[in-house]
């Protein structure tokens, strides 16, 4: 397995990370650029609110339920490829609508920005700790399973739910499927397919392709 | 710098006419304002999304300062974002009232690197759709005038289609088409019998037979074209025309260089060449030459029109019907309808294709049929199977979640309505009075709405295009019936319309200005009417035709 990018991007001492400070982080993200042979000038970030850096316990957090999202199987879960770093880096950027205001802010109160989008980060953390009576990572993965679970049925059940569960689902869900092990490994990789087929037989079992990017659009 | 001809811009337009131009002899100067993109030499082409910076889909706070508009395109991502303007460095205005999102490319290729490749004849139901109900002037040319450069344009850009013999949209000359897909198969064989209609693969040009002595290869159904293509398979400027205009030994590129305006010669009544700003250091060059084409894209040929006002044409430059800059259109366009295909979910594809399928238009031909329009839509998707995507928008955690994702999905199909767009004086171009860009040139200004028209054609689409779907056994899951911001379809045309009467057009049917006769606007401007179909070949065909008349017309010392 290919270390994934996103882990790459946060700062670690002795293999813990030391929070979010821009200047490490613009640092990395040069050095992510050159190996990648981009120029620097496309590695453009915006000025991230000292509030957007996570902490130690949210990447923690992020972690686990995107391994709860998409567990392990035959190939890694979500967690392991980073889609969890991924996820919070985006959201502050504004992914899937995450930095549009919300309409109910008496119920995310505590989470508005000054333009009045949520902390997605924040709001899940304390979502999921009073869902769990306390602290969330504390209880024991049958619980978690069950909490998340339930967060998501409810997040989902209506369309008009403006619950921040569902931005950091989709990008969780993006983050795993466009990483190296989610996208060649789980689901077929085919960049020069060289040929159409129109019809085939498809059994069961048989594998998606990940970067069919009309579907990922409309499917 | 002195030259036989000045071509402004190197898009879709700009390359024919430098190809034309120079393969008849002339020396001429192709002057780009964007950077130079060296085909081949696509940076993000190859990439995994793994490879990217934001895996692919981009940098959402970049795109809020500095893309807001270019990032409503389904095709601006992360990849391509190189291939599209940055909206902060390039602005333009609205009138109140009006949106309109102003979708550009400004690089060497223009659009020609990013656009649909949807390649599509208009018939004499299009040529004389202005006269038949009254809207907008008359075309001055019908299908006839247009056939043959059509042929010519289809047969080197190379055009992937299935000939149908519909008179509402003429078959071309075609490589072999690309393959319909299970679903669309089913779908073509039930709208045909249970309507009469006409459901076809797009005719797109994607090659689907490599042309090596110009060093372009078929398609290799990657359809991640808007990267830009190092097989050459769509045609781009780049992989084809420019090429092709090089190879004469005629032909002088200029990038980073925007043109400010033209200059006009009173007493011999001709532009006698540009004015450019040099984008990087903002330093000024000019050049001359007997003939100037404007192929800076609809909107911008009309801008440097009205920028180039003089005191011999105070109203802008061959303005003298002063209707310069007005009856704008872009199509109004809907997704009008989803239909889920179930009974297809043990059947799939291997490929991406890319292209849709396109349902030729059937309202308004010889009878009016039309509920509160008088002209034609049609519709342009496809059937496809859902993949990961769908994760994101639905319930369900875990295990269950990764192995759903893990298999193809359910089969859908969509079907996105493109309809005419009448033809109004209230849809216009005008310098905005007191906002000026970054050089000091006054800003655009756009004021343009759909109308009553516009609006009861989407409304017919969305019930015809549910009617097909549910008959050919889809449920039908969603559809919409109103058009989205002006500017979506990227059609943007018209402003410097051809017509037979100089107080009434800006062009002769030659595509050149009535009111001086070595200009010539052989872009989108130039469109009289906007027809349903994607303008893009009819744009290429006209630039070809205006070549010729303007070389022979040179030639004969006419101009």
């Amino acid at each position: 397995m290919v270390q994934p990018v996103w882990g790459e991007w946060w700062p670690m001492q002795d293999g813990q990370p030391t929070g979010w400070k821009r200047r490490d982080f613009m640092g990395a993200a040069a050095l992510v650029a050159l190996a990648l042979g981009l120029p620097t000038a496309a590695v453009a970030f915006t000025e991230l609110d000292e509030k957007d850096a996570p902490t130690s316990h949210q990447r923690t957090l992020m972690k686990e339920v995107s391994q709860l999202v998409i567990p392990r199987s035959a190939t890694p879960g979500a967690g392991e490829v980073g889609a969890g770093d991924f996820a919070i880096l985006v959201l502050a950027h504004g992914l899937e609508n995450s930095r549009k205001p919300v309409k109910d802010t008496a119920a995310y109160a505590r989470f508005l920005r000054n333009d009045g989008s949520v902390r997605h980060v924040a709001w899940l953390e304390r979502e999921l700790d009073l869902r769990a009576g306390g602290d969330f990572l504390g209880a024991d993965a049958t619980r978690r399973a069950a909490l998340l679970g339930a967060l998501d049925a409810e997040a989902f059940a209506s369309r008009a739910s403006e619950s921040p569960w569902k931005a950091i689902k989709a990008l969780i869900v993006t983050g795993y499927y466009t990483s190296e092990p989610g996208g060649s490994e789980e689901l077929r990789y085919e960049p020069v397919p060289g040929r159409f087929d129109p019809d085939l037989p498809l059994k069961p079992g048989d594998r998606a392709i990940s970067n069919d990017w009309t579907a990922v659009d409309f499917g | 710098m002195q030259f036989d001809a000045i071509v402004v811009g190197s898009g879709i337009t700009g390359g024919w006419a430098a190809k034309e131009l120079t393969q008849a002899g002339l020396k001429v100067l192709m002057i780009e304002r964007g950077r130079e993109i060296v085909h081949g030499e696509y940076e993000t082409e190859l990439k995994a999304p793994w490879e990217m910076p934001f895996r692919g889909v981009g940098d959402a706070a970049l795109y809020a300062r500095e893309y807001q508009v270019q990032s409503q395109n389904r095709h601006f991502n992360e990849y391509t974002q190189g291939h599209f303007v940055n909206d902060k460095d390039n602005p333009y205005t609205t009138a109140p009232g009006s949106e309109f999102n102003w979708l550009r490319s400004y690089q060497l290729g223009g659009r020609s690197l990013t656009w649909g490749r949807q390649t599509y004849r208009w018939s004499d139901y299009d040529f004389g759709a202005n006269k038949r109900d009254g809207n907008g002037t008359d075309w001055p040319i019908r299908y006839a005038d247009l056939a043959p450069w059509y042929d010519k344009v289809e047969e080197f850009i190379g055009v992937s289609g299935a000939a149908e013999g519909l008179p509402q949209l003429p078959d071309g000359k075609f490589q072999p088409p690309m393959a319909l897909n299970v679903v669309e198969q089913h779908v073509r064989k039930e709208i045909a019998g249970k309507f009469g209609r006409c459901m076809t693969i797009g005719r797109t040009a994607n090659m689907t037979v490599a042309k090596p002595e110009e060093g372009r290869a078929e398609c290799q159904n990657r359809s991640i074209c808007a990267r830009g293509c190092s097989f050459g398979a769509y045609f781009s400027t780049q992989s084809s025309t420019l090429p092709a205009a090089k190879a004469t030994g005629n032909l002088t590129v200029v990038t980073d260089a925007v043109v400010e305006k033209l200059d006009y010669d009173p007493k011999t009544n001709r532009v006698t060449g540009v004015r450019y700003i040099n984008t990087k250091d903002g330093s000024r060059g000019a050049a001359t030459a007997r003939l100037v084409f404007l192929n800076a894209s609809a909107f911008n040929s009309v801008h440097l029109m009205l920028n180039s006002r003089n005191d011999a044409m105070p109203r802008g430059l061959a303005n003298s019907s002063g209707v310069l800059g007005t009856q704008i259109m872009d199509h109004p366009s809907t997704l009008s309808t989803i239909a889920l295909f179930p009974q297809f979910n043990d059947r799939t594809t291997f490929g991406n294709r890319p292209t849709g399928v396109v349902v030729a238009r059937y309202r308004n031909m010889d009878a009016m049929d039309g509920v509160g329009h008088s002209r034609g839509y049609s519709f342009q998707g496809g059937a496809l199977q859902s993949n990961w995507g769908a994760g994101k928008r639905e319930a369900g955690i875990g295990t269950a979640l990764k192995d759903k994702l893990h298999s193809p999905g359910m089969w859908r199909m969509v079907l996105v309505a493109f309809a005419d767009c009448v033809p109004r004086d209230s849809n216009r171009l005008t310098l905005d009075a007191a906002k000026t860009d970054r050089f000091g040139i006054p800003q655009l200004q756009i004021q343009f709405a759909f109308g009553k028209e516009e609006q009861a054609a989407l409304a017919q689409a969305k019930a015809d295009a549910a009617e097909m779907l549910t008959s050919a056994g889809g449920t039908v899951i969603m559809g919409m019936d109103q058009p989205g911001t002006g500017g979506m379809a990227i059609h943007e045309m018209g402003g410097a319309r051809m017509g037979h009467d100089p107080k009434t057009s800006v062009l002769n049917k030659w595509s050149q200005a009535h009111d001086v006769p070595n200009l010539f606007v052989t872009d989108g401007a130039q469109m009289a009417s906007s027809a349903c179909q994607n303008p893009s070949l009819t744009y290429m065909a006209l630039t070809a035709r205006a070549c010729d008349a303007a070389v022979k017309m040179l030639r004969e010392g006419k101009i």
